[in-house]
């Protein structure tokens, strides 16, 4: 285990915004901070980058207390997205590159590449705020990477972009893994971080709910899922949320995914289904998704701001009943 | 974290970027040469009034009804209003006034009244052989051209008094006494003696354009340092360089950039105009002629002079540039600063108006106080050396105060910086400031 969060406790005022939290993140991989807003991610990446210090607890990198590593180990993706707007595109990347330490010269000729890399080259010279926000959002990538971090802690990277940008900034992502940097990125959206982590960690209000590969919090899961559509049934059938053994349904425009409970097995699901006449054109055992395996944790989905703290410096909302 | 994030290069970088930032604004390069050329008109402006007043002659009006005791007194006041400059030609030169003798005393008064006279001199002899001299004027009572007719009052009376003498009397032709005033509170030279009356005027005048370009530069370019940070927050690059910096390499470049910038403006305004004073009187006797040059007004101007307003000048604008970095971090919009920056500009001015009161003399005991105590030092100690003879330990104990002041508040500022740029969406107040002063306790 690379990057250490070893009981790590941040109060702003009365608000408890970390509680004790604790994970590891493996070096050279894809790690999902998972949690819905004011779960504490932005606080922890901060504690992590030195912006702000912890009340109790310690990060560290490598065996490292974080405190005493460079700047440079670190590459961070704000939340908020924001660069100088009357500044030329290619002087903030090798300005933000300097501050890491990077020499400027090596800076112009990485930040190029990478402009031409993210589909940009002729913005080089243009002022910030001639981009679109999506361009916007892809120099900030550039200039958090440009400096060659060990570790990228990216707080909602994927948030405002088109699916084609989508997936360039995905590739990108892929190739930094393969040059063994530690990718550490917070997100809503559920779908891109099962498509890239390896691992993950769920936290709700500051405490860690489940954290570890992906693979195996799924299978430690104890519930088995069922993906079935019926020949017919445009959307599926309200009944099967009626039969002995489904917990829940989750219904799309495919079909529904079946949350069983402990104990109730397919195929007798599957009889029951048959039997009340439905036409079966799909049905597989399968592995809860992460969004599945998400409310099943924490009780609700991650973009639903129930129950979180807020922003850091907000006193915390009054927690709702999950159930 | 300092052993981690030494000072430079990042505040050097910081700094940098900042300088270009401004320079190579459209705005700053407007404001400079509107100003530049503000300054210099300014600077040229006594010229221009001597210019345009160089054919203008002052009527002045002497009544009485002792007709020879007239003509004595129009002689008098002639002489000592009409001193014509060295180096000017007599039979071409032109008199600014025009001394003469009027009928009456009702005629007289009604030209005062409608301004064709500058005043009238009224001149009569009591019964017990005193001279009665009124000067009614449409100018101060206390003004230079009074104070010339007074001495050609009493000039007249002695004049007046030997013209009774016997003609047997045996007089020594009358000499008129050499004077002049020293003030055991004028400055001194660097050989200690006191300064002539043209060096001491030249003082109290740069002693004013001293107070006054520091109290703007600190107003003004002080705002740039507020709005830079503001700036930076409300468009949310601040959290691209919380990652990338430290709040002390922050601090540190924002107030060296700007504050370089704000001196790169200032110099480029004051430098010509400058020039401009040191040679005004060369440029009048170009422009007016031989004769028009009336004392240049940088003779009392001396390079440790200079440095020493370069001193208070980076020190003072160093402590409230910090203060407005401090202050800017707390808002998350440049338009929010306004109202938080008044009672720093309050301070500013209270330093400003005691270094005019140092400068007329005035205060005492408590204005020698203020030019100790940071804020205030700056500007009142500067004026007090500009017009005083300040002990050298006084100035050293004051630039020592200064210079810790500066080392307190930097610390005080960091913490209140590092905490400000992370707060967005609230209202500054005094209790968030408290807040993050705590902490940097």
């Amino acid at each position: 285990m690379s990057l250490q969060i070893d009981h790590v406790t941040k109060r702003y005022g009365a608000t408890l915004a970390l509680d004790a939290l604790t994970f590891d993140v493996p070096r050279g991989g894809v790690f999902g901070f998972l949690g819905a807003n004011g779960a504490g991610k932005t606080t922890t990446m901060r504690i992590c980058l030195g912006i702000i210090a912890a009340d109790a607890g310690e990060i560290r990198w490598e065996g490292a207390p974080v405190a005493e590593l460079p700047r440079r180990t670190w590459g961070y993706l704000p939340e908020e997205r924001g660069l100088y707007p009357r500044m030329g595109v290619l002087d903030q990347l090798v300005y933000f590159a300097s501050l890491y330490g990077e020499a400027p010269h090596v800076a112009r000729r990485e930040a190029l590449a990478w402009l031409d890399r993210f589909q940009i080259p002729e913005y080089a010279g243009k002022r910030a705020e001639e981009l679109s926000k999506g361009n916007q959002q892809k120099v900030q990538f550039i200039a958090a990477i440009l400096h060659k971090p060990q570790v990228l802690l990216m707080d909602e990277p994927f948030t405002g972009l088109d699916p084609i940008n989508l997936v360039i900034l995905r590739e990108a992502f892929t190739e930094l893994r393969d040059q063994g940097r530690t990718l550490i990125f917070s997100t809503h959206q559920m779908e891109a971080a099962e498509a890239l982590c390896e691992s993950v960690a769920i936290i709700d209000r500051g405490r860690l709910v489940a954290g570890g590969r992906l693979r195996d919090l799924k299978r430690a899961s104890g519930r088995r899922w069922i993906r079935i559509a019926l020949e017919g049934f445009q959307p599926a059938p309200a009944w099967l949320a009626e039969i002995a053994g489904v917990e829940r349904v989750r219904r799309d425009a495919a079909g529904a995914e079946l949350v069983l409970e402990a104990g109730a097995e397919p195929g007798a699901i599957l009889n029951v289904i048959l039997a009340r006449g439905g036409s079966v054109s799909h049905f597989e055992v399968i592995d809860p998704s992460l969004e599945a395996l998400f409310i099943e944790l924490v009780g609700r989905p991650a973009d639903d701001d129930a129950g979180t703290l807020g922003t850091a410096a907000r006193p915390v909302a009054p927690a709702r009943d999950a159930a | 974290m300092a052993s981690r994030d030494p000072l430079l290069p990042n505040a050097g970088i910081i700094a940098r970027r900042e300088y270009r930032d401004r320079v190579r604004g459209p705005l700053y390069l407007a404001s400079t040469v509107i100003l530049m050329g503000i300054a210099l008109l300014v600077a040229l402006a006594p010229i221009g009034i001597r210019y345009l007043d160089r054919g203008t002659v002052t009527r002045i009006a002497v009544v009485s009804s002792d007709r020879e005791l007239a003509q004595r007194a129009v002689a008098v006041a002639d002489s000592l209003l009409n001193v014509a400059p060295s180096g000017v030609d007599p039979a071409t030169w032109q008199k600014p006034f025009r001394v003469e003798a009027a009928g009456g005393k009702d005629t007289a008064g009604a030209a005062l009244a409608r301004g064709e006279l500058a005043g009238v001199m009224l001149v009569e002899r009591l019964p017990t052989g005193q001279l009665d001299v009124v000067f009614r004027t449409d100018g101060p009572p206390d003004g230079v051209r009074s104070q010339l007719v007074g001495f050609a009052a009493v000039a007249t009376g002695i004049l007046d008094w030997t013209a009774g003498l016997p003609a047997s009397a045996q007089l020594d032709p009358f000499q008129t006494p050499a004077f002049r005033v020293e003030s055991i509170n004028t400055p001194t030279d660097a050989g200690g003696r006191p300064l002539d009356p043209q060096q001491t005027a030249s003082r109290e005048f740069l002693g004013v354009v001293f107070v006054v370009l520091l109290f703007m530069s600190i107003i003004i370019y002080g705002m740039w340092v507020a709005t830079g940070v503001a700036a930076e927050k409300s468009s949310r690059v601040m959290e691209l360089m919380i990652s990338a910096a430290s709040p002390r390499q922050m601090l540190t470049g924002k107030v060296l950039g700007i504050g370089a910038a704000g001196l790169t403006q200032y110099l480029a305004i004051s430098v010509p105009a400058l020039i401009v004073l040191e040679f005004q009187d060369r440029i009048a006797e170009a422009v007016l002629g031989p004769g028009w040059s009336e004392g240049a007004p940088l003779v009392g101007l001396t390079p440790m002079l200079l440095a020493g307003y370069g001193a208070f000048f980076l020190l003072g604008f160093g402590l409230f540039a910090l203060i407005y970095a401090a202050m800017g971090s707390f808002v998350s919009r440049p338009d929010d600063l306004q109202t938080l920056s008044l009672p720093l500009s309050l301070l500013a001015i209270v330093g400003y108006l005691a270094a005019i009161l140092a400068l007329s003399g005035g205060g005492g005991t408590w204005v020698r106080l203020a030019s100790f105590v940071p804020p205030f030092s700056p500007f009142v100690m500067l004026a007090r050396v500009m017009v005083t003879a300040v002990p050298p330990w006084e100035l050293a104990l004051s630039i020592g105060l200064l210079a810790a002041a500066i080392a307190i508040v930097t610390v005080v500022a960091t913490r209140m910086y590092a905490a400000g740029v992370l707060l967005y969406g609230q209202r500054p107040g005094v209790r968030a400031f408290i807040a993050a002063a705590r902490r940097a306790g």
